[in-house]
């Protein structure tokens, strides 16, 4: 820790997220950023994504208490096409190794990755996020929106998955049943966790110093009012997605029908079987062996369920997104409205 | 002699399952009967299935020595068996060399015969003769593979007579199977009593040529004649018989009869009989006329005409019998013939067609043939002149539509000229002109009439309306053309037709959507062209050729019956020129109709073909200059698509266009002019709602400028389009503008209104999982679960319209 001082300090940078305020029986409750990891993240993104690609990167730090500090990351290297035996455990060792050796943090506490207009749950994110949780436990997973960034409002959210779905994944059970008794649905995937970007003092009296010099006219994306475009890219994510959960639910009632009416046959089956055993008896013959009747009627493989509720997770996060931008949108034309009228 | 026959079916049944101590053990058992009815069998002669087992069985157990393999397999006894037996078949069969070895030679011959029809006629030739039982035998196990009942029929009719010995049953049963088979059968049943095995090569005798027909100084008269006839006929149809040598005897015995003058009832007769063999020449149905055969028989058909127009006293008639028949020149009394004029020429057409089929359409050959296309015509020609006076309505009926069939198809340049006014250059070419014959309309128009009215057979009628509605066609009128196709309700139950009826459907359907198209009705032309095209069989809906398909689909049976149908070249109609033809008919509606539902979630297509095309003109990764027919239509729609309609036009006529397509019309000029004109007309139509929002107004000078359309024509289509409600916009008349009223939902809108769709979709999915489960359909829950799921969507739509209007 000699990079860091423990003291508390004002944030400089707006917090990016809302408390949940559910009381988490997880080991991190609150997470505690350097500034030099939000913008190495933001300088990340800006060198070499763009467009609907993501970066990711590792995060470094350490617990302490129930709060976990990350105090430095570095980026995984884009991969290339013509480097394909790149071996990206050995690159985070290497990395990590050579970070101890300058003193640096070198703690692995989760891994960073930026978003297309807020569409990031998805089952990469799932089984990476679970491998991580699994073998680190108080890994976070960062989520870096870079366009609601560029609109005025760093946005950076931190998530872990929920121990209920810890467990479900452990047991790899996605059938519907098993989601069912787990009490898993889209809002219980993931919970988010607090975050305060914290700096040294020496930064912040640089940045005072350097808002008394900048000028108001910088910060006029905030007030930005054009929404069409922003909204047609989430509506258009919106509906792909919905299109794939229709296709998904007319899947699973195919299957439901289809497992109704084997057993419908299972059960005809059974009783024929019955009636024709008591005749026998009645005659005196042995009754028929019974035959393994799971084994004449294999049940149809139920569709995995775990894909539905991600895309019912991501439907919500769209949603909360597209809440989120219109309600905003709508405060800024009434102010813009209010002020024309003024003008006029 | 049952008894041998029970035992030989024993032997048979053995030799199926190897079993040759049985085989063995029945053989000898089968000798010892064959000594006892010794009697018989020297009376009779050698039974011929007696012989046919012996060399059956020999071949059989050859085959199985040779295969070691089996041998080795089989068990101890039968082996044993087998080389027993194997000695003693060799020692019996000594005995009968001669016989076993003529049966070969006929089952070798019986085997290289193919058709199946063939083989028929040939048994019952054979029937007629002694050894029929001979040849019957062999027969039925070939005709059995054979299709068709009538395999069936003789193979039933066989095994009953192994059964019954007495002979004079035999001989009513032929006769009642004579019916069926021609009448020479018939004549030579009673004639002929003596058949040898030879009968296989040597036919009647009937190698006597020229004079020497007839006895030296024998009286030459008509008794004679039709004597020597009735014996050269006989001939006809054996197996073996020189048929060429046949054809030539006829004529031979023609020219006798003419120097004898006998008169021409005998000549006719002789006539009928020479053309009848010239069509047996050839043992196979698929195959063809040579062409000295054709042109014999073509002359055979005019000789014939000919004697028939000169002597009015001639009457001919399928129902004269035999006996009825006056041959013999008796004062006051006319000459009845049997025979049909009208099945010979019929016949003679299928011929040509057939020579046609068979001609390579692009060689020398086929155009050489095809001159003969106007002696066939002529010939058809001086049929119906003569059956218009002497045939039954019926028959008149059928020489029209032969001649129907031989006119539909051509365009008349002619007509056209005149039709065009187009004088001729003096006055003596425009009279040859006018006296060369009425116009192909009036007689197309006077024998379907007098089909329409007169003809009782349906098929008849059904392909005289056809090919009347193909002529109108053809000639581009359209009108007459469609009320005909209406009226005679053939779209409902033409599935019911047999397949070559279908085929001129589909011909006449293509033509009538060409022939839309030069009108420049384009919907009326995409929806007849829609089912030819839409299959991407057009080929072979057309007859037109064979599509590859793999040989589960066909077999070599039903290939030969499909090549039977195809359409001879020269009646073809262009294919790239129908599929062009639809193309651009297709991007005509299609493109502006995208342009109109850009938005629209669930827009349904006009037409799959065209879209295909332009799904595979966006694949190209290289767009080059369009080469073919197909690409220049992709191209030019998506010219089309921005509203530029002078490069669309430059892509839909230029050089490579006019050559491949539109030059292949009579009226090219018309044709492109109507075009450019529809062209113009939908380029504005797509400009308009491609642009309409980004325009407050647009002045109808602009528009006319821009696709150099008349002002009035600007003023009509923008019209039409907002009283349809397409166009969103009201005409200021002072200024002559569209003024657009703006209305139509902006992307962002139109794109929440697909979400609230496809939410609305997924709502519906949802329920239906959770009426399963709950066994429930359309309950209570459900209205509730539904306001649950409809909020969220509902919450959109307000936001964004309020959004948007912002947005401005």
């Amino acid at each position: 820790m000699a990079t860091r001082k423990e003291t508390p300090s004002t944030p400089t940078a707006p917090m990016a997220s809302t408390s949940p305020g559910a009381t988490l029986d997880s080991p991190v409750k609150q997470i505690q950023i350097e500034g030099l990891v939000v913008l190495k993240m933001i300088k990340h993104y800006q060198e070499e994504g763009q467009g609907s690609e993501v970066v990711q990167g590792v995060l470094l730090g350490l617990v302490v208490e129930d709060r976990l500090e990350i105090t430095n990351c570095f980026p995984f290297p884009q991969h290339t096409e013509d480097d394909a035996d790149f071996d990206e455990v050995q690159y985070q060792m290497e990395m990590m190794r050579s970070l101890r050796h300058v003193n640096i943090d070198h703690l692995h506490v989760g891994w960073y990755q930026s978003t297309y207009y807020g569409s990031f749950v998805s089952r990469a994110l799932l089984d990476s996020q679970f491998s991580y949780q699994h073998a680190i436990e108080e890994s976070v997973v960062l989520i870096y929106d870079p366009i609601k960034t560029a609109q005025g409002s760093l946005s950076l959210k931190a998530y872990r998955l929920t121990p209920k779905l810890m467990e479900i994944c452990k047991e790899k059970d996605f059938s519907a049943e098993g989601l069912k008794k787990a009490l898993i649905g889209f809002e219980h995937m993931f919970e988010e966790v607090p975050i305060v970007i914290e700096n040294s003092h020496l930064i912040n009296v640089l940045m005072w110093e350097l808002e008394e010099k900048c000028t108001v006219a910088d910060k006029h994306e905030l007030l930005n009012l054009s929404s069409s475009n922003h909204l047609e890219k989430s509506l258009q994510l919106l509906m792909d997605r919905v299109d794939d959960m229709s296709q998904d639910i007319v899947k699973y009632n195919t299957y439901s029908r289809n497992l109704s009416k084997q057993q419908q046959q299972k059960h005809q089956y059974i009783q024929r079987r019955q009636q024709e055993n008591a005749q026998r008896q009645t005659r005196g013959e042995t009754p028929l062996p019974e035959e393994d009747v799971s084994k004449m009627f294999k049940p149809p493989q139920p569709p995995p369920r775990m894909d539905t509720l991600l895309i019912a997770g991501q439907i919500n996060n769209y949603c909360q997104n597209v809440k989120e931008f219109t309600s905003q949108n709508l405060g800024k034309l009434f102010m813009a409205e209010a002020l024309q009228g003024h003008n006029s | 002699r049952s008894e041998l026959t029970n035992l030989i079916k024993t032997i048979r049944n053995a030799m199926k399952i190897r079993d040759m101590s049985k085989c063995l053990e029945e053989f000898e058992q089968l000798c010892r009967a064959f000594l006892k009815s010794k009697t018989i069998v020297d009376k009779e002669g050698m039974p011929p299935f007696y012989i046919r087992l012996l060399s059956d069985l020999e071949d059989y157990l050859n085959q199985l020595w040779e295969d070691k393999e089996g041998k080795k397999k089989m068990n101890k006894n039968n082996a044993k068996a087998l080389s027993t037996l194997r000695q003693k078949i060799r020692k019996y069969n000594r005995d009968y060399e001669t016989e076993i070895a003529s049966y070969k030679e006929v089952r070798l011959f019986a085997m290289t015969t193919q058709d199946g029809r063939f083989l028929v006629i040939c048994c019952c030739c054979f029937l007629a003769n002694n050894t029929y039982q001979v040849f019957g035998n062999i027969f039925v196990t070939f005709l059995s593979q054979s299709p068709g009942d009538c395999g069936n029929r003789m193979h039933e009719s066989f095994n009953g007579r192994h059964t019954s010995e007495k002979k004079k049953e035999d001989r009513k049963k032929r006769h009642k199977r004579k019916e069926r088979v021609e009448e020479e059968a018939e004549e030579e049943a009673q004639e002929e009593d003596e058949g040898e095995w030879e009968k296989v090569k040597g036919g009647v005798p009937l190698v006597k040529v020229g004079n020497q027909m007839f006895a030296k100084g024998t009286e030459i008269n008509t008794t004679v004649v039709v004597k020597k006839l009735n014996e050269i006929l006989q001939a006809r149809g054996k197996k073996g018989t020189d048929r060429a040598a046949q054809i030539e005897l006829l004529h031979a015995l023609a020219n006798i009869s003419n120097e004898n003058i006998l008169g021409e009832g005998i000549l006719v007769k002789i006539k009928f009989n020479i053309i009848a063999s010239l069509y047996d020449y050839n043992p196979n149905l698929a195959a063809f006329m040579k062409a000295d055969m054709w042109k014999k028989c073509l002359d055979c058909i005019d000789e014939l005409l000919d004697i028939l127009f000169n002597n009015n006293n001639i009457f001919i008639g399928e129902n004269i019998t035999e006996d009825s028949e006056n041959l013999a020149i008796i004062d006051s009394q006319p000459f009845r013939v049997r025979g049909c004029i009208l099945t010979l020429v019929e016949r003679m057409d299928e011929e040509f067609t057939k020579i046609m089929q068979n001609t390579d359409p692009h060689s020398q050959e086929y155009v050489d043939n095809l001159k003969d296309e106007g002696r066939v015509c002529g010939i058809i020609d001086r049929l119906l002149g003569y059956l218009e006076t002497k045939g039954s309505t019926e028959e008149v009926c059928r020489v029209y539509l032969r001649r129907i069939m031989h006119t539909y198809y051509k365009f008349d340049y002619k007509a056209h000229r005149r039709a065009l006014g187009l004088q001729g250059e003096t006055k003596s070419e425009q009279d040859a002109e006018e006296s060369e014959g009425e116009d192909s309309a009036f007689i197309m128009d006077r024998l379907c009439k007098f089909i329409y009215a007169k003809d009782r057979t349906d098929r008849i009628r059904t392909c005289a309306i056809l090919c009347h509605i193909y002529h109108h066609a053809l000639h581009s009128r359209w009108y007459q053309a469609r009320d005909l196709m209406l009226m005679s309700h053939l779209q409902d139950n033409i599935q019911h037709a047999d397949p070559p009826v279908q085929i001129l459907y589909n011909r006449t359907m293509v033509q009538l959507g060409i022939c839309a198209f030069r009108q420049g009705m384009i919907k009326d032309a995409h929806n007849a062209l829609l089912d030819i095209q839409s299959s991407g069989r057009a080929k072979e809906l057309l007859g037109q050729g064979l599509l590859m398909r793999n040989m589960q689909e066909r077999n070599a049976e039903q290939e030969k019956i499909e090549k039977r149908r195809q359409v001879p070249f020269h009646m073809h109609i262009n294919l790239e020129l129908l599929e062009c033809v639809y193309l651009v008919s297709a991007m005509l509606l299609e493109i502006p109709y995208m342009a109109a539902h850009e938005f629209d979630a669930r827009r349904r297509m006009i037409s799959k073909q065209f879209h295909h095309q332009l799904r595979v003109g966006e694949r190209q990764p290289l767009l080059g200059p369009p080469e073919s027919m197909r690409e220049h239509v992709v191209a030019a729609s998506k010219s089309m698509k921005m509203g530029d309609w002078r490069t669309c036009h430059s892509f839909i006529i230029n050089e490579k266009m006019n050559s491949k397509v539109w030059d292949l019309f009579p009226e090219t000029q018309c044709v492109r002019e109507m075009l450019v004109r529809k062209i113009q007309e939908e380029s504005l139509r797509t400009y308009l709602f491609t642009y309409s929002s980004v325009y407050d107004s647009i002045s109808m000078e602009t528009l006319k400028e821009m696709f150099e359309l008349e002002l009035p024509m600007v003023h009509s289509i923008i019209s039409k389009m907002i009283i349809n409600e397409e166009l969103m916009a009201s005409l200021d008349q002072p200024t002559q503008t569209v003024v657009m009223h703006r209305t139509e939902p902006t992307s962002l809108q139109n794109m929440a209104l697909q979400l609230a769709e496809k939410l609305g979709g997924l709502v519906e999915n949802n329920e239906r999982v959770f009426d399963l489960k709950q066994g429930v359909y359309g309950g209570y829950f459900n209205r509730a679960f539904r306001l649950d799921q409809m909020a969220p969507q509902k919450y959109f739509d307000v936001n964004l319209t309020i959004s948007s209007s912002h947005d401005r």
